[in-house]
């Protein structure tokens, strides 16, 4: 049964969700049980989405509302919970566009996912680096211009240049960005957005 | 020989034949290109968008090598026009950026929660001015060089016998405040604060009536742009659409009519969820604009008989594809959205790097 906690995140009720934490911390409830109930409530807000009764405007706010519920958590945490995997995430060079990316993010760590968020115009050299110091699972390229296509598709090949093509999955997105686009610059998926790209990286992962 | 002024007339009412949902002799082409209209002909890029009259003459030279244009949305271009839709400042090539990259705009959250007091106090003219000056640098002054050369733009696009269509933006409250405000945080106000925006929306839509009226009346356009970029169905649940975003649009709109020129929704992204509203709008008045992301062929099947449609040859197209995709997509357009009440142009805009083989063929595809 879905907790009250994870069904006021779910319906953005801002007050209940602070309120209901609070309370929860007070009774000795562990950080991690409240953080997961807040990760289910992400989760029902994702489905919400993708149905329809949810858009960007509920993300955003859902993020807000999470990231500042996260941060009063993440401090009481005792362990540390496993990640389900890795993704280095950046729009590419050449590109100063960050809502898409950043509600990606979001997502990603909301359903479990460590995020390592590069930013914006991010050069190629960034994305390798960051390849061979997180060994992520996967790579999430976006780009809202046109004009980024050919550098997303040089960032694409360098990674495989650099022989770390196989060990990782390139997923891209961005208004722009379609199954040609995908063809063109040799990525391995195209995300149409943020929660359907979590469902195509668990099912990479064969994850629920 | 035709005359230019027979053709211009020849043209502009093949136009307006389509806008008033008849058959034209053949679908109109009016195509958008800015940055593409400069890289194709080898033009910085830094100078194309800083100089308005160097941007007039580029687009003319360039459309006019590729074909026979019915009319051009824009005849220039001025990058700082675009700080006074989105209240945000730009990231400029030449000056924040090499040569020929696009310019970008650079949203932050300069408008601050505190200006929607000073809107609904003082009005929103008077916030835009003060805002123009202190934090958009003096704005007000660098629009100077585009506004002086207007009429020549016009004039030259005129005397080419090509249509100067929509040369001007007017947009809603929602845009302006969503770009000073940064999308974020503004999309947060929506929700947290929600009746101090609306205050400050419906105090804003005033000052933007008069001074589009006041423009129509200078300008005295064919057609202007009613822009629709943040404020897209896809955005927003319709419970903010309905409160935040409609009721506004359909004043401006109301406002251009009542005018006699004809309000082109050019509405970036998807907007399909509330195509039945814009059946209130005026019959055979107004010209829809989707971007590629819309559905055109469902916008056909709602707005049919009630509102022209233009577009959309999609952005990934005109770069990626081939001559032959964007002829058979133009075709398959002219065919099933037109031939009555239909435009055809690209989605949105030309892309910067399209390839000009692409816009020839859009181009020459009305007359296939």
């Amino acid at each position: 049964m879905v907790s009250s906690l994870s069904l006021n995140m779910a319906d953005l009720k801002e007050d209940l969700v602070f309120a209901e934490i609070t309370e929860q911390l007070n009774k000795n409830v562990p950080a991690e049980e409240i953080f997961k109930e807040l990760q289910l409530g992400m989760e029902i807000i994702g489905e919400r989405y993708q149905s329809q009764q949810y858009y960007l405007s509920e993300l955003i706010m859902a993020a807000d509302i999470f990231k500042n519920a996260a941060k009063n958590l993440q401090d009481k945490f005792q362990s540390t919970d496993k990640k389900i995997a890795t993704i280095v995430l950046g729009t590419v060079s050449g590109d100063i566009h960050d809502i898409g990316k950043d509600i990606v993010s979001l997502i990603f760590t909301t359903n479990g996912f460590e995020v390592i968020d590069l930013g914006v115009d991010v050069p190629i050299q960034k994305f390798i680096d960051a390849i061979r110091e997180h060994k992520p699972e996967f790579v999430g390229i976006s780009c809202l211009l046109t004009t980024a296509f050919d550098n997303m598709k040089k960032t694409i090949e360098t990674i495989k240049e650099e022989g770390l093509g196989s060990n990782v999955k390139i997923l891209i997105g961005g208004g722009p960005v379609d199954k040609g686009t995908s063809n063109y610059v040799g990525a391995d998926e195209v995300c149409e957005d943020a929660p359907s790209g979590v469902e195509i990286a668990k099912k990479l992962l064969e994850v629920k | 020989m035709t005359s230019t002024t027979d053709l211009f007339n020849e043209r502009l009412n093949r136009i307006r034949t389509a806008v008033e949902l008849r058959k034209p002799d053949r679908v109109p082409i009016v195509p958008l290109g800015d940055s593409f209209c400069a890289n194709h002909l080898g033009e910085k890029v830094s100078d194309f968008c800083t100089i308005p009259k160097l941007s007039n003459e580029i687009m003319l030279k360039s459309f006019t090598s590729l074909g026979e244009v019915d009319g051009l949305q824009h005849v220039s271009f001025y990058v700082h026009m675009l700080s006074s839709i989105w209240l945000s400042k730009l990231k400029i090539p030449g000056r924040d950026l090499p040569d020929d990259e696009l310019w970008q705009v650079d949203e932050v959250e300069l408008m601050k929660i505190e200006d929607y007091d000073f809107i609904i106090e003082k009005g929103y003219n008077t916030f835009l001015g003060e805002y123009y000056m202190t934090r958009l640098d003096n704005l007000g002054e660098k629009l100077n060089p585009f506004l002086e050369s207007f009429p020549g733009a016009i004039k030259a696009t005129i005397d080419l016998g090509i249509v100067p269509f929509s040369p001007a933006i007017v947009t809603i409250p929602y845009e302006n405040f969503c770009g000073g405000r940064s999308m974020v945080a503004f999309m947060r106000d929506l929700y947290r604060i929600p009746d101090k925006v609306q205050a400050a929306m419906d105090v804003a839509i005033e000052d933007i009536v008069n001074n589009t009226r006041q423009l129509l009346q200078t300008v005295k356009p064919i057609a202007i742009w009613v822009g629709g970029w943040r404020a897209a169905s896809e955005f927003l649940a319709p419970h903010l659409w309905q409160r935040f975003v409609w009721p506004y649009y359909k004043r401006i709109i109301e406002v251009v009519v009542e005018e006699g020129v004809i309000p082109v929704l050019h509405f970036d992204s998807d907007w399909t969820r509330d195509l039945e509203y814009l059946r209130e709008l005026p019959k055979a008045k107004c010209i829809f604009s989707p971007d590629g992301m819309t559905d055109i062929f469902k916008a056909k099947e709602i707005l049919d008989g009630h509102m022209c449609i233009m577009g959309d040859v999609p952005a990934a197209m005109l770069t990626l594809g081939s001559p032959e995709e964007v002829s058979e997509y133009s075709k398959r357009l002219i065919n099933e959205i037109g031939p009555s009440g239909f435009i055809l142009a690209q989605g949105c805009d030309i892309p910067p790097n399209a390839k000009p083989e692409n816009v020839k063929a859009m181009i020459d595809a009305v007359k296939l």
